[in-house]
């Protein structure tokens, strides 16, 4: 079967959503509310002003690995909805999912010796920060510039080197994910709320792959966009 | 260390290898020789873990099947020695090249990237809890020390330092120097008070 097509715009959305579970925190991102019954995923679009290419272009994103827009994908998609997506990931991050794995780090750490249970928990706080400063520095510098580039269809030299600052800062929160859920899952004893512990591994687990897919559509879409104009602008 | 096995027909460039191989802390030559048949002989007994070899040695004919010539060694890795015209398609069977031109810090990188991915290949998961001088290093670095004050601490060289630290960050699954910290904290390898 062409992979693709598996997510068509003739697709009923609950098919889709059953099929590529990750797509759950896309929808409410744009807008898109559940309990929408049989109507697919042109229709639910339409219903709710999302752009079918750009939506299209976020659930490929998430759901074939080896996904990578063609440049006529591009070029028919609005790209300042692309940013304002990411932005409300952002606060989607923040607000939500952030607070609820630390409301289950707190619960997990609580029968631990208060020595190590600090020290965790420092770890934690200490990478919220690391977040929210890397999410404040693309919203109040990467993405205003992009907006400008993107409204003045041309873009400057330096576009690459942002690229290069993108990469970087969410491999760095990846790899603290990833070093808090080893943590968790090999080091802390045995007895250590065991049942809560699976739920915030399970949660992390999905934090971790939804901020992958939120790196990768700044690296498969922004960047390549950008580099797109760059072209135009030298041809 | 790493285990190296030398075959060049060219006695002058042989021994000038390994003259400058010498120079890398954590390698050690275990054998060296201008022909096939004593490379054939030696090598199983021997276990080197990176040959470098001149394909010239081969016939023209074994050359694109290099590799396998050394299929009962899987974890040999095999380092092309490149002294005159070789088709890039048998270049390409070589985990690494060194070139007549190329410097010791060359060689070096070369090699080291090399051994990395040995590390990385092994389909074998590794069990093995933390060596002494991993804990060690491990220790050194919660109390916040950088990679060349570790090595004058253990008395090491900042090359092996290193070996221990990707070491460590393979087997824990952990890469930041907090989460290390906390790991060490954890594990009683350090108590609260020691670190900055």
């Amino acid at each position: 079967m062409n992979t693709q097509n598996s997510l068509s715009p003739k697709m009923k959305m609950a098919d889709a959503i059953n099929r590529y579970h990750s797509l759950l925190t896309v929808l409410p991102r744009l807008g898109i509310p559940l309990g929408f019954g049989e109507k697919s995923v042109e229709q639910l679009c339409e219903e709710h002003r999302v752009s079918l290419p750009l939506f299209t272009l976020i659930a490929r994103v998430y759901c074939l690995e080896d996904y990578f827009p063609t440049a006529n994908e591009l070029q028919q998609c609005p790209m300042s909805d692309i940013i304002q997506y990411l932005v409300t990931s952002h606060k989607d991050y923040l607000e939500n999912k952030l607070p609820h794995i630390e409301h289950h780090l707190n619960i997990l750490l609580e029968p631990m010796d208060k020595k190590y249970s600090t020290l965790i928990s420092n770890f934690y706080a200490e990478f919220r920060k690391e977040v929210e400063k890397h999410f404040l520095y693309e919203e109040k510098v990467i993405f205003p510039y992009l907006r400008q580039i993107i409204s003045e269809q041309e873009a400057t030299e330096s576009a690459t080197y942002q690229k290069h600052t993108f990469n970087q800062q969410h491999d760095d929160i990846e790899d603290t994910l990833n070093d808090l859920s080893n943590l968790l899952l090999k080091y802390i004893p045995a007895e250590v709320s065991p049942a809560e512990r699976v739920d915030m591994l399970l949660d992390m687990y999905a934090l971790s792959n939804d901020i992958a897919k939120h790196a990768m559509m700044e690296d498969r879409i922004l960047v390549p966009y950008i580099q797109l104009l760059e072209s135009k602008r030298h041809d | 260390m790493i285990k190296i096995a030398i075959a060049e027909p060219s006695s002058m460039l042989r021994i000038g290898l390994e003259q400058l191989l010498r120079e890398l802390p954590d390698a050690e030559v275990v054998f060296s020789t201008d022909n096939l048949n004593a490379l054939y002989s030696r090598i199983n007994a021997l276990h080197p873990d990176v040959l470098i070899v001149n394909p010239l040695l081969f016939d023209y004919t074994k050359r694109a099947t290099l590799r396998a010539e050394f299929d009962q060694l899987p974890n040999l890795r095999i380092v092309g020695l490149i002294t005159a015209y070789i088709e890039s398609q048998h270049q390409r069977q070589f985990a690494g090249i060194i070139e007549l031109n190329d410097d010791l810090q060359r060689i070096k990188s070369t090699l080291n990237q090399v051994v990395s991915s040995l590390q990385s290949d092994s389909d074998e998961p590794d069990t093995d809890p933390l060596s002494d001088r991993e804990k060690d290093v491990l220790v050194c670095l919660s109390k916040g020390l950088k990679n060349n004050e570790i090595a004058d601490e253990l008395n090491i060289s900042v090359h092996t330092v290193i070996t221990h630290r990707k070491n460590i960050v393979r087997k824990t699954g952990i890469k930041s120097v907090a989460a290390l910290t906390v790991y060490a904290i954890l594990n009683n390898l350090i108590e609260q008070k020691d670190i900055i």
